[in-house]
């Protein structure tokens, strides 16, 4: 069995290979203009390595921001918005509301579709789903026409209420492709996104239709020179909510592959929660420029149906385009290794959201940048060393690190020294990540203390035990593979697919029959798709109800059981539903009607997992099977160095406020006895710090678990 | 309310320079976090989406320490004001942990008896360190419900005086049994006044969480960092600002005849004051506003282009000082009808902005569209409903960039999605698009407003109240050379224009057509960028009547 998972990034494309023997992986540059180039390149030498052949590979798994980054940078096709008449700003009125009060100068995101390609057209829908008014078939074909004449490569349809009833919206969709042949791509928002809120729906259908032909091409490319190279194995796609889709339904619905990188991050969170037996487990992933926080419990990352993208002002909630599909829900806040220090016109010091970001990158890299980071910090304070940064490739000065600090920070604020300034840099990031995921565990109704927190990317060990015990969290895992985590996480993912239906009535008043047949329209819908990638008997269905009390915007998400049919399985729901209302708020609304807002449904298979689960804690028993390829020069150095016996380093310690001497401890050298800190445990890739209240030992799987003393 | 004792992970220690940064971040998340509470179980589309509510954190003394970023400028100062304003009527002596204090007294919470202010005092060991306030708008409390007809205050739902909601953990459900029996939605009613109580419980709990964290006892330490902190963070800005003393005037619509605003501002070194004396007297129509309301937005309008970084406290807003005599229409006395404040109170930034544009000339955004229109539809009969949305006009232009169509300002809510609005009530929007040549022209065009159709979607007789449709004589004025932005208009498709602030019927098979105000422009559109006109032609942002004849675009002389 050799799996293969290919993660194509912004900057590197991850290669990893799986077989019974363990993981094999490459990090290339990605070529971003023809992103197959350099993946299947990556791809070749790798089999090489491992003496394999293109056509040993069973199955191809595969994640891409190629779409993320198309709808950021505007390249998508030329789009146009069908719509209902009297409608056709509704993409750039948005939902009228500004997302910072005090800031008088914000800018809002501009529309995927211009003014002059958004059109309406008579057709009309209600509420309750009655067709008041069919489209024309002149005015239908002389949209057509105008259409043509403007070269226009992909159609977007969103009709009021077609989440209700989608039939204006299919007809328009058959006869426009009819029209204008199978070279134009056509996309309607009932299929897309079929949920309520028209801002919502139009702007993910937009999203689809403006990526689609890109995608559709990319992935045509790609599986036309695997066939060539002699693959013959499956091609699965990594989605946004951590679960995997044909390659059929990628190109139909490309929007839902926008996070697929970050969602397979935290889908290796979740494996290795799973392999640590940790029932609750929050991921942390810092990277350069931002950090992403996920939930995961019993194995299951938290998911959501709303996410934005191409944030317009200065990264700030609510000045992105939204995207109404199935995701991982990640918090995504401005701090990680390039965020800048300053000290504002009040004379607090802040960190981030600004990022120096890799060009010009920190102070220490010496390559022009003069403001003082987070990495700066880490440099000044003893948590990074200046040598072997980033394998070796870029080389740090820790005088201009210090030298930032001095003059943006110490000097403002009057620390006593540049070390304590930098601690205080490093202590408002560690406070921007806590609270970040405190926040957002309030949210979910989450008691964040009893989570183990799981750390990846960069800047994870470095901040993990201060983050840690800011929020009362006693265990910490640093997971092996974490450098190509996402890629790692792709082989770990279910195939599955999800969808959902808009509802909104009260629970007592809905026609169950009439329900049920939506209902059971879409589980054969979702069923289909998971079929065609998995032997039908491995795949099983679920269906979660969203219910408020009617008014309310406090939806609740409860599992529908479908033990006597779906008119007994809403009323336990209400009941459910109850009961955790009064745990959140203390009382209960008897005199309110209950509302059913929306079922989402989904299909997976259940097999496959369970298979790979033991497969891979067999196959991860010894460590050091993970190679890294290629081995270059700097990092036999690197090698060479930390295998030096009685490597010690200081550190800065932010409570003493003093440097204090630290054993620096390789991480290959670790094995499965527990040590005390303070110790640095050191890796190609990043940094984990083990102060001396917390200790740590490497798991049977491989895995750093370090743990509080009490 | 719940103690739960949790291990301090730091010893009691004086809270040095990182940590009362950390601790001040803390305490607006705090609030926050007491904000998106509320604004989850709030009833009503429009407050949901809208976010019609503030919650805020204050010390011992109840002055403001903190305040959520969500929220509404009109619930801002407001509340700030009504901690202190509740406790001198029932004294922070008397109070006992588990009680809560609430009331929506007009002139002592946010200026109107729909928004409830709800006030929770946190205990460590036997002794009061804060309170924490949270404010919302509740869909119903009686009298006449969301209009400007009524002759007084007493007309216009019930008054809660400030009384306790709880005592030491026993909720007073007299008070909501009164509530109730006044609403025409009882259970919504009582579950966003609970909801209030909930949120206030949820924020103590954190900073009860917080200060163990940090070992304090008390909240004095970090009140004296924040508000020396903001005390100087305002005097830097405002040494931006020329000392001096300005006028302004604007003049709105009114109820059936002409208002006028008028303000004296006067620019010092650490403090801003403003006197509106010379306003028009109160009516006697509900569009009159309390001084607290007005001073909230005044102060926004101030604080947002002066000292916008300055996060809300009771130092940053002490720094401005708003005043009126008694009795005009921005200083209206009970028993004055105040329902529909928000249309005086909401156009108070442009009256300020008047001002400061005299200061600083090259800074100052043109008048955007003002007070939101308030779309209050109800139905009769067979089919009863009552449906509330928001129809917003565009925003002035920016000194460096055009004004924000179709967004409000200087309100910080939203309008309902169509498709929600019709799920939950009988009604159809037949159209709700941007109207051409609305945007006031400029070298920064204003933002353009909307041109919204609506009627029954089953051929029934609807009433509106208008109060709130305002700049339908006058649309919003431009700034240095820039042109006002369209005026607003409300008609029937039979014709009928509506003029005033009054109920009206719109008969059976008639559909209400709103234009909203578009906003100002900025500087003279002979200088807007050639590509910029040409873009808005295209688009059909502006005519090209406007192109040719306002901006010159065929003018080879304006090309520059």
């Amino acid at each position: 069995m050799l799996r293969v998972a290919i993660d194509i990034g912004g900057t590197f494309t991850d290669v990893v290979a799986e077989t019974e023997a363990g993981l094999s992986s490459i990090k290339i540059l990605t070529s971003s203009k023809t992103p197959e180039t350099a993946a299947l390149a990556g791809m070749s030498t790798l089999l090489a390595r491992m003496s394999a052949e293109w056509g040993d590979v069973d199955s191809l798994v595969h994640g891409t921001t190629l779409a993320t980054n198309a709808l950021i940078e505007r390249k998508g096709a030329k789009t146009a918005i069908v719509t209902t008449a009297g409608f056709r700003d509704v993409l750039a009125m948005r939902n009228e509301k500004r997302f910072d009060q005090y800031e008088l100068n914000i800018e809002l995101p501009t529309p995927l579709i211009p003014r002059p390609l958004r059109f309406g057209i008579q057709e009309r829908t209600l509420a309750d789903g009655s067709i008041v008014a069919r489209p024309d078939d002149t005015e239908i074909d002389n949209l057509c026409q105008q259409l043509s004449q403007q070269n226009v490569a992909a159609v977007a349809i969103g009709f009021l209420h077609s989440y209700r009833n989608n039939i204006n919206e299919q007809y328009v969709a058959s006869r426009m492709q009819d029209k204008l042949g199978d070279s134009v791509t056509i996309c309607q928002s009932a299929e897309v996104a079929g949920e309520i809120r028209e801002y919502e729906r139009f702007s993910t259908v937009c999203a689809n239709a403006y990526v689609r032909p890109l995608m559709t091409s990319y992935l045509s490319r790609m599986t036309s020179e695997l066939a060539q190279q002699g693959f013959r194995g499956s091609f699965l796609m990594m989605l946004s909510d951590g679960s995997l889709t044909t390659l059929e339904q990628a190109k139909r619905f490309p929007v839902r592959l926008i996070e697929g990188g970050p969602a397979g991050g935290v889908a290796l969170g979740a494996h290795v929660a799973k392999e640590l037996a940790s029932n609750k487990t929050l991921s942390l992933d810092i990277g350069g420029t931002t950090a992403k926080i996920c939930f995961i419990q019993n194995g299951k990352p938290q998911t959501s149906r709303l996410f934005e993208v191409a944030r317009s002002w200065r990264d700030v909630k609510g000045s992105g385009l939204p995207v109404k599909v199935p995701t991982v829900e990640l918090v995504e806040l401005g701090a990680g290794g390039g965020s800048i220090a300053s000290v504002d016109s009040l004379g607090r010091l802040k960190t981030g959201p600004q990022s120096a970001g890799s060009v010009p990158g920190p102070a220490c890299y010496n390559q022009g940048g003069t403001h003082a980071t987070v990495t700066d910090a880490h440099l000044v304070t003893g948590g990074i060393a200046a040598e072997g940064f980033a394998e070796g490739m870029i080389e740090l000065k820790k005088q201009r690190a210090s030298d930032a600090l001095k003059s943006e920070v110490q000097s403002a604020l009057d620390f006593a020294s540049v070390a304590e300034a930098a601690a205080g840099v490093i202590e408002l990031a560690n406070e921007t990540m806590a609270n970040a995921a405190r926040v957002h565990g309030i949210e979910l109704g989450l008691d964040v203390s009893s989570f183990d927190l799981l750390v990846s990317g960069g800047g994870g060990g470095i901040h993990a035990t201060r983050i840690a015990e800011k929020l009362g969290i006693s265990r910490i895992v640093v997971p092996a593979h974490a450098g190509v985590g996402s890629a790692v996480g792709f082989l770990r993912s279910p195939i599955a697919f999800e969808t959902a239906l808009s509802v909104i009535e009260t629970i007592d008043a809905i026609d169950c029959t009439e329900l049920n047949a939506r209902l059971q329209a879409a589980l054969i819908d979702v069923r289909k798709i998971v079929s065609q990638a998995v032997v039908q008997s491995s795949v099983s269905t679920s269906v979660v109800a969203e219910i408020r009390y009617k008014g309310q915007g406090l939806e609740l998400r409860i599992p529908l059981l479908f033990s006597a049919g779906l008119q007994q399985a809403l009323q336990t729901a209400q009941q459910q539903f109850i009961d955790q209302y009064r745990l959140m708020s203390g009382f209960t609304l008897p005199d309110v009607d209950i509302e059913l807002v929306s079922l989402s449904i989904a299909a997976t298979e259940n097999s496959r997992d369970k298979k790979s689960a033991e497969h891979v804690s067999t196959s991860m028993s010894s460590n050091d099977q993970h190679k890294i390829y290629p081995t270059t020069d700097a990092e036999a150095n690197l090698t060479a160095q930390l295998n030096a016996d009685n490597v010690t380093r200081e550190v800065f310690d932010q409570r003493a406020k003093s440097f204090q001497s630290s054993t620096v401890i390789p991480r290959t050298k670790l094995n499965g006895d527990t040590l005390q800190g303070p110790i640095v445990i050191t890796e190609t890739q990043t940094t984990t710090l083990v102060p001396k209240t917390w200790c740590v030992h490497q798991s049977q799987q491989g895995h750093l678990v370090l743990e509080r003393q009490a | 309310m719940d103690r739960v004792a949790s291990v301090s992970t730091t010893d009691t220690r004086e809270l040095d320079y990182v940590a009362k940064n950390v601790l001040w971040n803390r305490l607006i998340s705090v609030c926050e976090e007491q904000a998106n509470a509320l604004m989850r179980a709030a009833f009503g589309a429009i407050v949901r989406e809208a976010g019609d509510l503030s919650a805020g954190i204050f010390n011992a003394d109840g002055e403001m320490l903190a305040q959520a970023v969500t929220g509404t400028p009109g619930h801002v100062n407001t509340m700030a004001a009504s901690v202190n304003a509740m406790l001198n009527i029932v004294p922070s002596s008397t109070l006992s942990d588990g009680d809560v204090l609430v009331t929506n007294d007009p002139w002592l919470g946010a200026g109107h008896v729909f928004d409830f202010v709800v006030v929770t005092p946190v205990f460590v060991e036997h002794k009061i360190v804060a309170y924490l306030a949270s404010t919302s708008h509740i869909v119903d409390v009686g009298g006449l419900g969301w209009s400007a007809e009524a002759r007084s205050v007493y007309e216009e739902g019930v008054t809660i005086p400030v009384m306790h909601l709880r005592k030491r953990d026993v909720i007073n459900e007299d008070l909501l049994g009164i509530v109730t029996a006044n609403s025409r939605v009882p259970h919504e009613a009582r579950g966003d006044i609970l909801s209030l109580l909930s949120c206030n419980d949820t924020g103590a709990k954190r900073l009860d969480d917080l200060m163990q964290e940090y070992g304090l006892c008390d909240l004095c330490e970090i009140s004296n960092f924040i508000f020396q902190r903001s005390i100087q963070g305002t005097r830097a800005a405002l040494q931006l600002a020329p000392n001096g003393e300005y006028h302004s005037e604007l003049l709105l619509d009114g109820y059936d005849s002409p208002i006028t605003l008028r303000a004296r501002m006067r620019i010092h070194d650490e403090h801003v004051e403003v006197d509106l004396s010379g306003s028009s007297p109160a009516i006697n129509r509900g569009i009159n506003c309390p001084l607290n309301y007005s001073a909230a937005y005044a102060a926004f309008g101030i604080r947002a282009l002066l000292t916008p970084q300055v996060p809300n406290n009771q130092a940053s807003l002490n720094a401005i000082r708003i005043s009126a005599p008694p009795g005009l229409v921005v200083s209206a006395e009970r028993p004055a009808p105040v329902s529909a404040r928000h249309v005086i109170g909401q156009a108070l930034p442009d009256l300020m902005f008047g001002c400061l544009e005299k200061a600083l000339p090259d800074q100052v955004l043109a008048e955007s569209a003002g007070a939101l229109w308030t779309l209050s539809l109800s139905g009769t009969g067979e089919n009863p409903f009552t449906s509330l949305n928001v129809v917003l006009g565009g925003m002035g232009a920016r000194p460096t960039v055009d004004g924000l169509s179709t967004t409000a300002f200087p309100s910080g809510v939203g309008a309902v999605p169509v498709e929600t609005a019709e799920v939950a009530a009988p009604l159809i929007y037949h159209s709700k698009e941007f109207i051409t040549d609305s945007g006031g022209a400029g070298r920064f065009r204003g933002g353009l407003s909307q041109r919204l159709e609506v009627g029954s979607n089953c051929g029934q007789e609807l009433n509106l109240a208008a109060a709130a449709f305002e700049r339908l004589n006058e649309g919003p004025v431009g700034r240095q050379g820039g042109h006002r932005g369209s005026a607003g208009k409300v008609f029937l498709s039979n014709g009928t224009r509506i003029h005033d602030k009054g109920f009206h019927r719109i008969p059976a098979g008639e559909t209400l057509v709103l234009q909203t105000p578009g906003g100002g422009g900025f500087d003279d559109p002979i200088h807007r960028d050639r590509s910029a006109v040409k873009r808005d032609l295209a688009y059909g942002l502006i005519s090209e009547e406007a192109a040719t004849h306002i901006y010159h675009l065929n003018d080879n002389n304006s090309e520059e």
